[in-house]
């Protein structure tokens, strides 16, 4: 099962998903917004995938994306964003090897499909 | 900007000619004028002087009769004949003198006044024509102008000159231009501000949203331990966000249709997958009111070229209508035949049919069928209208036909994707 670093501004949303991912069996550490993933990335082993919410306080998933890819860290990451079908619309998230995005509401099957593809 | 204009028209207006412009078509006019004056008042004068002439002429004529006649008297008395008829033939001499006189006079005084008529006729001509032009191009650039407004162009303002009336015309025009072009940057503000707001409400109320749906779905992973009522709650709250998000999404779809920014991807996709996907995705839906859905696909359809969740979305839209408005037990089918240039995929019903009066407007938002099927079926009247603009994105269209009491059929049409020429 996968280590997933999970991160959205919402605590209802956090402890949600994190319940579901739990249940299949992943080890789930979360965070509040860009700043406490980029400092849960460097602090410890990077996770096996990350779950990221695009819009959050302080620093956006994107942000906290970009500066984890300048630092070298590889991990699979999907985008979760309430902006359904937007995706990368404007192209701004080229180079930041996202691997899929998931909209809210959360389909959860597709979701743990999605991880463990990615992290198989 | 694209002004529309009739050929007619433009060729009536737009004809090259020459042209004074209006300010010196202005002084010329004023010229003129006084020319004008100056030589109707030299005519009436050389009249004035010819009748005078001639009043002069016929008084001087007939004191000499008088002289004549008065000899010629004395002459019958026995007056010298050697000194009268000399005097007689003076009178005589005396009037053909007169008449030589008045005759060249009245040559004259005609020259004069032909001359002055002449010219006051031509100054009155040219006035005229003076008046007309400068007249003329303001109004002409007032009927482009008004053609230019009325083809979109809302820029567009015209040369203000000419006689102080056009000139007035031309400044109450650019003034109405400028009116309109204010209220309609007044109202592509309002638009955007609009669909700006849709986009964020769709956004904010999909937070919340989503923990009610996964909290629910969570209950439901625990449904063994629900009691029967629980569980039924559950669904209920289940079913409610479900709608929830179907009415966002259409929400969301309708005004980026409005701002145009409802984008498809389309790639060359085989419609047959496409559809038997669709209708794989509403079986359930289907099975739970008994209802039979049959699929007929002509082989060897061409590919389209289609965003494959767009058009899946007009067909389970066009199923989900179909499972929803008609009645347990209907019989529901797809056909998918290969048109002229295109592939036609028609979803038939035998239900209960659409009044004509509503099928005209079917495909209008928040047009729906009659208020006591609506509070059963519970869609969001947004389906068709997002389904049609989805369509026509591709290049297609959609259609509708039904019967009271029959049943109801949408037609798809979807352009063949163009074909990929080998070459050798």
């Amino acid at each position: 099962m996968a280590r997933v670093l999970l991160a959205d501004d919402s605590e209802t949303i956090l402890l949600l998903v994190r319940t579901r991912l739990e249940m299949e069996g992943h080890e789930v550490q979360t965070a509040a917004d860009g700043q406490e993933v980029v400092d849960a990335v460097r602090g410890g082993a990077p996770p096996d995938i990350l779950l990221l919410d695009a819009m959050m306080p302080r620093k956006s998933g994107i942000e906290a994306l970009r500066e984890l890819r300048a630092e070298g860290i590889e991990c699979p990451v999907l985008i979760v964003s309430a902006h359904t079908g937007a995706g990368d619309a404007n192209g701004e998230h080229a180079g930041l090897g996202i691997d899929g995005y998931v909209d809210k509401p959360i389909d959860f099957d597709a979701l743990f499909a999605k991880i463990t593809e990615l992290t198989a | 900007v694209p002004v529309a204009s009739s050929p007619i028209a433009e060729q009536a207006y737009s004809r090259p000619r020459f042209r004074l412009s209006p300010s010196l078509a202005n002084r010329l006019t004023i010229g003129f004028a006084i020319a004008f004056a100056v030589l109707t008042g030299l005519a009436v004068i050389g009249v004035a002087r010819f009748l005078d002439q001639r009043q002069e002429f016929e008084d001087a004529t007939a004191r000499s009769y008088q002289l004549e006649i008065e000899a010629r008297n004395r002459l019958a008395r026995g007056a010298d004949p050697a000194t009268t008829r000399p005097e007689i033939l003076a009178e005589q001499r005396r009037r053909h003198a007169l008449r030589d006189e008045i005759t060249s006079e009245t040559r004259d005084t005609a020259l004069l006044v032909g001359a002055g008529l002449i010219a006051g006729l031509t100054g009155a001509a040219l006035l005229f024509s003076g008046l007309i032009s400068s007249m003329r191009r303001p109004l002409e650039n007032l009927v482009e102008g008004s053609r230019r407004l009325a083809g979109g162009d809302l820029e567009t303002r015209v040369e203000v000159g000419g006689l102080q009336e056009t000139a007035a015309l031309g400044a109450a025009f650019n003034e109405m231009a400028a009116e309109l072009q204010r209220r309609a940057g007044e109202r592509d503000q309002l638009d955007r501000m609009k669909d700006e707001f849709v986009l964020t409400a769709s956004h904010e109320l999909r937070s919340p949203l989503t923990s009610v749906q996964g909290y629910a779905e969570l209950l439901m992973l625990d449904r063994e331990k629900l009691s029967p009522k629980q569980a039924e709650t559950v669904e209920v709250i289940l079913d409610s966000s479900r709608h929830l998000v179907r009415l966002l999404n259409d929400l969301l779809d309708l005004a980026r249709s409005d701002a145009g920014r409802l984008t498809i991807r389309p790639e060359p996709t085989d419609p047959a997958g496409l559809i038997e996907d669709a209708v794989r995705t509403m079986r359930a839906q289907f099975e739970a009111r008994r209802q039979r859905l049959s699929l007929e696909i002509e082989p060897g359809l061409p590919a389209i070229e289609a965003d494959r969740d767009r058009i899946r979305q007009v067909l389970v839209n066009l199923l989900t209508n179909a499972n929803e408005y008609c009645q347990d037990g209907a019989s529901v089918a797809v056909e998918a035949r290969r048109g002229e240039a295109d592939v036609q995929i028609d979803v038939i019903d035998d239900g209960p049919g659409i009044p004509a009066e509503q099928l005209e407007h079917i495909f209008e938002r928040f047009s729906r069928g009659d208020a006591g099927e609506t509070q059963r079926v519970g869609g969001t009247g947004l389906g068709l209208a997002i389904s049609k603009s989805l369509v026509e994105l591709h290049g297609g269209a959609i259609k509708a036909s039904s019967t009271l009491g029959r049943g109801s059929s949408f037609r798809v049409h979807l352009p063949a994707a163009p074909q990929r020429v080998e070459v050798a």
